[in-house]
């Protein structure tokens, strides 16, 4: 055990300091893993299906910010939707605008979240990413999870029926691709149930963690993964969804494993990074490395939270005057 | 001289400084009211652009329903069925939007008062190394 510790420590320095070089790797090996399933599920424009495109994008990502990975992404699956149907297309786009309008206004730093959530989904292990965002993030990040899951989806469907929609359409079918590509989003009992479920266990998960309780990120796990499994379970059962229960079941388990790995490695954890800032004043320009240690403890989180809720309290026309008077400071400088 | 107590406090200053400054800025300039009214100002613009678009997709969906009853639709019951569907989902949505951004200016002003507070200790520590009276004249 303490030797596991000492590497964990020493695997989290290492990450720490070399993060400007780990940090691309991530991001590559992120997207490059995004576009090839992309063109490998639905790949029907043959431009982009090209060997080069997926490595060539997932360069481009690894300089750019995260979100860069979504962008490219949605791009991506545009052209191949526009190859099979003009009004699965348009269907796409519209689910695009929701997201952006619904999903950017809360939470456009979780873009990890959203495109790691299709990946899970692909390699049967989705019921990991609720679990992972309620220990790691805040229940805004619903925002990122529902909208990997709702694309997951669709994505799906178009796929299963490509068939359909890849048909040349006589005049009076004009309508049909559009309503098949709707279904995909209005009809999916499935997609309904697996994001209920996702909501109610982040949202658990994440109150359950937070409690002043021993252990409670263990309760928090093992809480998150047994509603899941009850609720998919019996959801399955009553929607009678069959072929899924095998895949349920030992997918909870390895998301269950992946959760304590994650508790292990993240638990009492402070995430600043290694940062690079520079100031002068009259005698000096300074360039300073500042590279993270652990140094909060669960304990001083809890204080600084009863804090919080004081503070949150306080009247707010008095908020100005009052953190002058606090920092012994001059009032306009508030201004 | 370089005084190590002093970089250390420099070094926190410029990492807040780091920081997405615009909105950083507003927690200095708004109060909580005038900060999550604004949120939910755009939060209004953006539900009601989505209430719109899923109209727009409900009506494709049922397209031939809707231009069959369209003649002969009773447009007051009608327009008072989507009103209510509106408000409610309008409702949901700003709660959220209320509870979010209250969250994170709650968070966003315990850093501001950190910043102050650390803003204030480098000047005292120029003051103490220098011998110099006097210290409400730096810039922020």
């Amino acid at each position: 055990m303490t030797g596991l510790l000492e590497l964990k420590e020493r695997v989290i320095r290492f990450c720490g300091r070399y993060e400007a070089f780990l940090l691309p790797v991530v991001k590559f090996i992120l997207g490059l893993t995004t576009f090839l399933l992309i063109n490998f599920n639905i790949g029907y424009m043959r431009q982009l299906s090209g060997i080069l495109v997926a490595p060539v994008l997932a360069v481009l990502c690894a300089v750019l910010p995260t979100n860069a990975i979504i962008l490219f992404a949605t791009l991506l699956i545009t052209g191949h939707l526009y190859a099979l149907s003009l009004d699965v297309c348009l269907v796409w786009l519209i689910l695009v605008v929701l997201i952006l309008l619904l999903y950017f206004r809360f939470a456009p730093k979780d873009g990890y979240y959203a495109v790691l959530t299709p990946i899970a989904f692909q390699i049967h292990i989705p019921y990991i990413m609720p679990v992972t965002a309620g220990l790691l993030r805040t229940p805004a990040s619903v925002a990122s999870i529902a909208s990997g899951t709702v694309v997951y989806y669709f994505l799906k469907g178009i796929r299963e029926n490509e068939g359909i929609l890849s048909a040349v359409e006589e005049e009076e079918e004009k309508t049909s691709k559009m309503i098949v590509a709707l279904n995909q989003l209005l009809t999916n009992k499935e997609m309904f149930l697996v994001l209920a479920t996702f909501v109610l266990v982040l949202v658990m998960v994440n109150l359950i963690r937070r409690l002043s309780i021993d252990h409670s990120w263990l309760v928090a796990i093992i809480a998150g993964i047994l509603i899941e499994l009850t609720m998919l379970v019996s959801g399955f059962m009553i929607l009678g969804i069959t072929g899924k229960m095998v895949w349920l079941i030992a997918g909870s388990v390895i998301s269950l494993l992946i959760a304590l790995a994650e508790q292990f490695i993240f638990f009492n954890l402070d995430y600043s990074r290694t940062e690079n800032v520079q100031f002068e004043d009259d005698e000096y320009y300074y360039y300073v490395k500042a590279v993270p240690k652990n140094s909060v403890t669960t304990k001083d989180k809890q204080v600084k939270k009863i804090a919080a809720k004081e503070d949150a309290h306080k009247g707010e026309r008095i908020s100005r005057k009052a953190l002058a008077e606090e920092m012994d400071i001059d009032e306009e400088l508030l201004r | 001289m370089i005084s190590k107590e002093r970089v250390k406090y420099m070094t926190k200053l410029a990492q807040y400084d780091e920081k997405d400054q615009r909105q950083r800025q507003r927690f200095a300039d708004y109060f909580r009211k005038d900060y999550v009214a604004i949120e939910m100002l755009k939060s209004l613009v953006t539900g009601t652009a989505a209430f719109c678009l899923i109209l727009g997709v409900w009506a494709l969906y049922d397209m031939e329903q809707v231009m069959q009853e369209i003649n002969r639709m009773d447009l007051i019951p009608f327009a008072t069925w989507i009103v209510i569907r509106y408000v409610a989902f309008m409702a949901v949505y700003l709660a959220i939007t209320y509870i979010v951004y209250n969250r994170r200016y709650t968070k966003g002003r315990k850093e501001l008062k950190k910043y102050y507070a650390r803003l204030k200790k480098v000047n005292k520590l120029y003051q103490d190394e220098e011998g110099m009276p006097g210290g409400d004249d730096w810039e922020v």
